[in-house]
C-alpha cells in the first residue's frame, strides 16, 4: 500500500502574518448619581480612544448604584473587568489601555524568555553522535 | 488565446441595482423604506450634493454611480427587470424605493471586524455583511454569500495548491490532500473564524446584529441508524453511488487517481460522505432526519460549513473589490502564516520497500541499513541509532528501541527527506499575473522559469 496521510489542522501564529488584536469588546459602565464615576465621564478622551482602536467594539452604558467598571471581552472568550472607582480620567484611560493590550489569558508567571513552535536551529545535544562512537 | 478576466465576469456577483428585498425571517410587521434624516425632499440633486463619505467604513453601498459635478446625469433606471428575473414568492419587492440608496449598515461589531482584519477600505461594510449571511439564512442569491463563496473557494484552493506544489515539488498526492485540508479545510476555517472574533447568531433575522454570522442551525445528528445498533453519524461510509465514477461496485477502490479526477480539492466526495444518489436518499430517510439531506436542500447547515463559506465569501469579495494582489496577500497573511509541520502528515506502511524501489528508479545503489551508535542493548530501554546508506551516502537516520524499529524509522526518515525536498527560492505562477497587473506597459521584471516537476511518488 502506498503511503497514506494523516489529517490535522494548521495552527495559527498571531502576528507572523496578520495581527489580530485580542481585545474585541470593551464595555464602559458608569453611574450618574455616584461620585466615584466622575473620572469615567471623560467624553473627549473616550472619542479619541475609540478612534485610535477601530477594531474594538466599544459600548458605554449606565449601571446605576454601582461603581464604574470597564469590562473587556477577548477572542478566547474570557472577560476581564477593572473597577475604576475614584480615578481621574487619565487613570481611567490607562486602565482602558491596559485592557486593550492584554490577551485574554489568565495572568501567569513567565519563566522562559522564548516560547516557539520551531525546533532549535542548532539541535539538542544527544550522546550518540559524538566523535568517540565507533560501532 | 485570451486571458479569462475573472474580475469582469465576477462583477455580476456584486449588487448592481437590486432593490431592497425583505429577509424571509424578519419579524418586522411593516417594512418601511429608509429615509435619511437630513434631507426632506429626496431628489437626485440632493443625493449628488451629499458629501462623499470620507470614513469608508461608514460608507453605504456600492450601488452609487460615480459622483459627477454636473447634476444632469440621468437617474439610474428602475431595476424592476432584476426583480422579475428572480422568482422568490416570499419577498415583496419595493419598487417605490429602487432609486434611493440602501440604508447604511450600522453595526459596531461589523466595523470592528473590518478593522481587526485590516481589510482594505475599498471593501465596503455592506459586502462584509453579505459575506456573513449564509444561504440557509437568506435564500436570495444577491443577499447571501453563496456566489461569492464559490469564487473565493476556488481562489483560496488555487493559491494554497500552487504554494504547496512549488514549495514541495515531490510532495505525494495523499499528503498534498492532507496539507490542503490542514490549511483551508472546514475545520481550520472554523477555528480561523473563532480567532477573528466572529460569533454566530442563534438564529438568522433582520434584527440580528449585522456583525454576527447568520445561518440556520442543523438539528443534532444523534438519530439512530436504520439497523438500530448505532448512531447515524457513526455509521461507516456507505458505498457512494452518485460520484460520477464509471465503476462504483464494491470491488473497486476509490484510489488516489480516482480522487484527483472525481473528488474535491481535499480528496473528499463532492457531496459529503455517504453521498448516495438523490432518489435513494429521499426514499429511505426523511429529509428532516438526515443531516446530509438538510445541507443539500439548503435548509440548515453546521457551524463548520457556515464558517468555511464565510471565509470563502470574504476572499471572493476581496478579489472583486480589491483585486488579485489583495486576495493573495490575504491568503498569505491568514492561511500560509499558519504553522503546519508537513513531516507529521506522512504515514508509511512499508517504508523499507518504498525506499528500495525509489533507489532503483533513481539509479542509486541499493539502500543498506547500518548501525551508527547504540546504548542499553541488554536493558529495558535500548536506543539504536540506525542510518540508511546508499553506497557511502547517508539517506536518512533515526533512532528506535529495537534494531528493526531503527531500520524502519530510518527508511521512513529517508523517504520524508526525499518527498519534502524544497528549492531555496521558489516562485508561484500567480506571481506573474500580479506582476503584470502592477507594471502595465513596462517590461516584466523577471521572466518565468519553469519550476521543478517530479516524476511522481513511489507506488507499491
Amino acid at each position: 500500500m502506498p503511503l497514506q496521510a494523516l489529517r490535522s489542522v494548521a495552527k495559527s501564529q498571531n502576528g507572523v502574518g496578520a495581527f489580530i488584536l485580542q481585545c474585541k469588546r470593551l464595555d464602559f459602565h458608569y453611574c450618574d448619581w455616584a461620585g466615584s464615576s466622575k473620572g469615567m465621564k471623560c467624553a473627549p478622551l473616550m472619542n479619541a480612544f475609540a478612534r485610535q482602536n477601530p477594531q474594538i467594539e466599544i459600548t458605554i452604558s449606565p449601571r446605576p448604584r454601582k461603581h464604574p467598571v470597564i469590562r473587556g471581552t477577548y477572542i478566547n472568550g474570557r472577560e476581564k473587568a477593572v473597577c475604576v472607582r475614584n480615578m481621574e480620567k487619565e487613570q481611567v484611560l490607562e486602565k482602558a489601555n491596559l485592557l486593550r493590550d492584554a490577551s485574554g489569558e489568565k495572568l501567569r508567571k513567565v519563566t522562559k524568555p522564548v516560547k516557539s513552535l520551531n525546533e532549535s536551529v542548532r539541535g539538542i545535544w544527544d550522546p550518540f553522535h559524538g566523535s568517540e562512537w565507533k560501532i | 488565446m485570451k486571458r479569462i478576466r475573472v474580475e469582469r465576469w465576477g462583477g455580476q456577483l456584486l449588487p448592481q441595482r437590486i432593490p431592497r428585498t425583505r429577509c424571509p425571517f424578519s419579524t418586522e410587521a411593516v417594512y418601511t423604506p429608509y429615509h435619511p434624516p437630513r434631507y426632506q425632499a429626496y431628489s437626485e440633486n440632493d443625493r449628488l450634493r451629499r458629501p462623499t463619505s470620507i470614513a469608508r467604513r461608514h460608507a453605504t453601498s456600492t450601488t452609487h454611480p460615480p459622483r459627477t459635478p454636473v447634476p444632469s446625469s440621468p437617474p439610474p433606471p428602475a431595476s424592476n427587470d432584476a426583480v422579475e428575473d428572480v422568482d422568490i414568492p416570499s419577498q415583496a419587492p419595493e419598487t417605490s424605493s429602487t432609486t434611493s440608496p440602501a440604508p447604511p449598515v450600522k453595526s459596531a461589531k461589523l466595523a470592528a471586524l473590518h478593522a481587526r482584519l485590516s481589510l482594505p477600505s475599498r471593501l465596503p461594510l455592506r459586502t462584509l455583511h453579505r459575506c456573513l449571511i449564509d444561504a440557509t439564512a437568506n435564500p436570495h442569491p444577491a443577499h447571501n454569500n453563496s456566489s461569492l463563496a464559490i469564487l473565493g473557494q476556488d481562489l483560496l484552493g488555487y493559491y494554497t495548491a500552487e504554494y504547496l506544489l512549488c514549495k514541495y515539488p515531490r510532495i505525494p498526492m495523499a499528503v498534498l490532500f492532507a496539507a490542503q485540508y490542514a490549511y483551508i479545510g472546514a475545520k481550520t476555517l472554523n477555528s480561523m473564524r473563532g480567532e477573528w472574533g466572529v460569533e454566530a447568531a442563534a438564529a438568522p433575522g433582520a434584527e440580528v446584529d449585522k456583525g454576527l454570522l447568520q445561518y440556520r442551525r442543523q438539528k443534532a445528528g444523534n438519530a439512530m441508524a436504520e439497523d438500530g445498533t448505532g448512531r447515524e453519524k457513526d455509521a461507516t461510509e456507505t458505498r457512494p453511488t452518485g460520484t460520477g465514477r464509471t465503476n462504483e461496485q464494491w470491488n473497486y477502490r476509490r484510489g488516489i487517481s480516482s480522487r484527483i479526477v472525481y473528488d474535491d480539492q481535499f480528496g473528499d466526495l463532492q457531496n459529503g460522505p455517504a453521498s448516495n444518489s438523490s432518489s435513494s436518499l429521499v426514499d429511505s430517510e426523511t429529509p428532516a432526519s438526515s443531516s446530509l439531506a438538510q445541507r443539500q436542500t439548503g435548509e440548515s447547515t453546521t457551524l463548520e460549513q457556515a464558517s468555511a463559506t464565510f471565509i470563502h465569501a470574504l476572499a471572493g469579495a476581496l478579489y472583486l473589490h480589491c483585486g488579485a494582489s489583495a486576495t493573495h496577500n490575504f491568503h498569505t497573511i491568514h492561511v500560509i502564516s499558519r504553522h503546519l509541520p508537513i513531516h507529521t502528515l506522512f504515514s508509511f506502511k512499508h517504508p523499507t520497500r518504498d525506499l528500495s524501489r525509489l533507489c532503483a528508479r533513481e539509479g542509486f545503489e541499493a539502500p543498506v541499513a547500518r548501525l551508527i551508535s547504540e546504548t542499553g542493548r541488554a536493558s529495558r530501554h535500548p536506543v539504536f541509532v540506525v542510518g540508511v546508506y546508499s553506497g557511502q551516502e547517508k539517506l536518512g537516520e533515526d533512532a528506535g528501541a529495537s534494531l528493526n524499529e531503527g531500520r524502519i524509522r530510518a527508511a521512513a526518515q529517508a523517504l520524508r527527506s526525499w518527498y519534502l525536498y524544497s528549492p531555496m527560492d521558489f516562485r508561484v505562477p500567480s506571481e506573474m499575473e500580479r506582476q503584470r497587473g502592477k507594471d502595465k506597459g513596462k517590461p516584466k521584471a523577471k521572466d518565468w522559469t519553469p519550476v521543478m516537476i517530479d516524476p511522481g511518488e513511489i507506488i507499491t
